[in-house]
């Protein structure tokens, strides 16, 4: 509570007028938005899925836009400032071939199959309980997740510029839901696509005043090894050979199996928050290209989030003492050291934006916000209207009626997203939980979806049994660690030298195989599904329709290769 | 059609996005000239390098192509 205490006294710079305009026009812009494209959408397709005539651009910016909310752009930020381009993987490893993945071997059967969600999926694939159990969570999860980020970022606008908490959540809230409540996933992705490019227009000038300043990425380079004592900070792969080697206490095994591979496929390919965005796509080349457009922005997006964070570790400086300031965890704030992980962001902000940038760089954060938290706000609103309100309390209402649903569950949700955000104030340890309870349900879901995409034989009880094997076992595992201490967390990551930051990878990957194993194991020893009802599900029983693409250029493979050539490179450069 | 806003309506997305980037331009272009030429620098590290003036010109270049590119349609 002292932290919170110096943090809440402490406010690092104030607005000029012009910063004012800046804020207020983005304000008028996207409430505008919301009501220019309200007549727009009078269906339930219209309102829950943009009318399915996004182009993959629109699609794939959104995609994007959606995950980029404020807890990404300043926690990882932070991350950076802590362990150094290791947080890059999150970016690289841990989005691009799972991005990739989906647009070009998932997607055709989220489009082909018209879900309107993937606990819809799930319902035409595994029956009613798999959806009921995927639905609940994702519901549940989503209204939290909303709340700690609209947390967050009041928190954030505190510390920055004094603004009151409850102002900045009542504020940004308000706002959010006008606009998703009248335009739905329309409005929520227009919104998304400019808040993609002002976060851009707002933060990019950090690291291209930052790097001017450090001299370069090789003068960078060095003054951090000399600032930190190590040159463990500015690679991303030498060193972990071994848990010790790095600052993240993690070995490349997790890196590669637990995000690379479980994470990160179990994120971009089922989380139904990103996936939504590309169901609005237009045709099936459209949805198969919007991933990969993603995937091309993602790869962009460490050089506005990692290259701050790792600036600050070799450029900021006491402006009055010249002395560089040494950022810690927010529990370990006090006079001497005044500033967390998480404000490296805002600190390097006010470093370089005077007058009017600096109004265009709270835009972006607010942006970041709010794209955020409409994307969570949206995605809560269809599943909610159609895998639990549609599918168990009322399965024969009017389409009218849906979207009316639609347009009260959005504010509904963002009520107890508001309810979450004064929680979290009042307790700040709810936030690791919520973060652990969404790790619990992602890994062992991408499990149950990709057996139940590729494996024909793959059953309804095997699906229902795997998913409920998987997440119960990453509760489990997680209760073990947290309560077992240090010998716990080397029996689940392999190694004594382990991190808090491994566990998580290897949990994930543990609960991801005794999914699989279940859903393999019930699977055989349960009557098969009829390939004829696995038509335009699975692969092998699906004729997967022609895109359309008609030259080299416009098939979606033929950029996916790209995408993850420069991957690799970028990968073998910063080695 | 204009691109995503729907059947009917006659503003694009972009369109959008360039209107809002064009007018911040517009704000900061102005703003950062006048910090430069009256030599009212704000005190931030590398503000020698008017920041505020060549970002609002990048700004007003990329909102104005979007503006025009994308600006509705007659009738």
């Amino acid at each position: 509570m002292t932290a919170l205490a110096i943090l809440l006294t402490t406010q690092l710079t104030h607005l000029a007028p012009i910063d004012v305009l800046i804020l207020a026009l983005y304000f008028v812009v996207v409430l505008f938005i919301g009501f220019y494209v309200k007549g727009s959408t009078r269906t339930s397709e219209e309102f829950f899925l943009a009318g399915r005539e996004m182009t993959a651009w629109i699609a794939g910016l959104s995609f994007v836009s959606a995950n980029l909310g404020s807890l990404e752009l300043m926690g990882w930020a932070g991350a950076a400032y802590q362990y150094g381009m290791l947080a890059t993987h999150w970016y690289w490893i841990g989005a691009i071939p799972a991005m990739l993945f989906l647009g070009i071997v998932m997607m055709p059967f989220y489009y082909i199959s018209k879900t309107h969600s993937v606990p819809g999926y799930l319902q035409l694939r595994f029956g009613e309980g798999a959806r009921g159990v995927s639905a609940v969570s994702f519901a549940f999860m989503t209204i939290l997740m909303s709340g700690v980020n609209m947390y967050s970022m009041a928190l954030v606008m505190k510390v920055v510029l004094g603004w009151n908490i409850s102002f900045s959540i009542w504020i940004g809230a308000v706002t959010v839901a006008i606009y998703v409540m009248l335009g739905g996933l329309r409005s929520a992705i227009i919104n998304e696509v400019l808040q993609f490019v002002l976060i851009w227009a707002g933060a990019a000038l950090i690291p291209i005043l930052g790097l001017w300043e450090a001299g370069g990425w090789t003068k960078l380079k060095a003054q951090i090894a000399v600032n930190v004592g190590s040159n463990d900070y500015t690679h991303l792969w030498t060193t972990l050979g071994s848990f010790k080697d790095n600052p993240m206490g993690v070995h490349w095994t997790g890196i590669v199996f637990g995000l690379g591979f479980v994470i990160s496929f179990g994120y971009w390919t089922t989380d139904f928050l990103v996936v939504q965005r590309v169901l609005s796509a237009n045709n099936l080349r459209a949805a198969k290209m919007a991933p990969v457009i993603g995937a091309a922005f993602k790869m962009a997006v460490p050089f506005i989030v990692i290259v701050p964070g790792l600036l600050a570790l070799a450029v900021l400086r006491d402006p009055h003492t010249h002395q560089i300031i040494r950022l810690v965890g927010e529990n370990q704030v006090d006079a001497a050291h005044p500033y967390s992980y998480n404000e490296v962001l805002p600190l390097m902000l006010i470093r370089y934006c005077g007058p009017g940038l600096l109004g265009l760089g709270i835009t972006a954060l607010i942006a970041g916000f709010m794209s955020g938290m409409a994307g969570n706000v949206s995605a809560f609103s269809t599943v909610w209207t159609y895998d639990l309100y549609g599918a168990f309390f009322n399965k024969k209402a009017s389409d009218k009626h849906y979207v009316s649903m639609g347009r009260w569950s959005t504010v509904v949700g963002m009520i107890a997203s508001i309810g979450t955000a004064y929680l979290v104030m009042h307790a700040a340890s709810i936030m690791d939980y919520v973060q652990a309870l969404f790790s619990f349900f992602i890994a062992p879901l991408f499990g149950t979806v990709i057996l139940g995409m590729l494996w024909k034989r793959a059953t309804k009880s095997g699906g229902f049994w795997g998913l409920l094997a998987g997440t119960v076992s990453s509760i489990a595992m997680w209760l073990y660690t947290t309560y077992g201490g240090q010998q716990a967390l080397a029996h689940i990551a392999l190694s004594l030298d382990a991190k808090p930051m491994a566990e998580n990878l290897y949990r994930a990957f543990w609960s991801w195989l005794i999914c699989v194993v279940v859903t393999v194991s019930v699977s055989l020893v349960t009557r098969p599904v009829p390939e004829a009802q696995l038509a335009g599900l699975v692969y092998g029983a699906t004729t997967i329709p022609d895109d359309g693409a008609s030259s080299l250029w416009q098939k979606p493979i033929f950029w996916a290769a790209i995408v993850i050539t420069i991957f690799f490179l970028l990968n073998i450069i910063f080695f | 059609m204009a691109e995503g806003t729907g059947r009917g309506e006659s503003l694009s997305i972009w369109f959008f996005v360039g209107g809002l980037t064009l007018l911040y331009g517009i704000i900061l272009l102005p703003y950062g000239a006048y910090e430069w030429f009256s030599g009212h620098e704000s005190s931030t590290v590398l503000s020698n390098l008017h920041p505020t003036f060549w970002w609002g010109l990048l700004l007003t270049l990329f909102g104005g192509f979007y503006t025009i590119r994308f600006r509705p349609e007659k009738g």
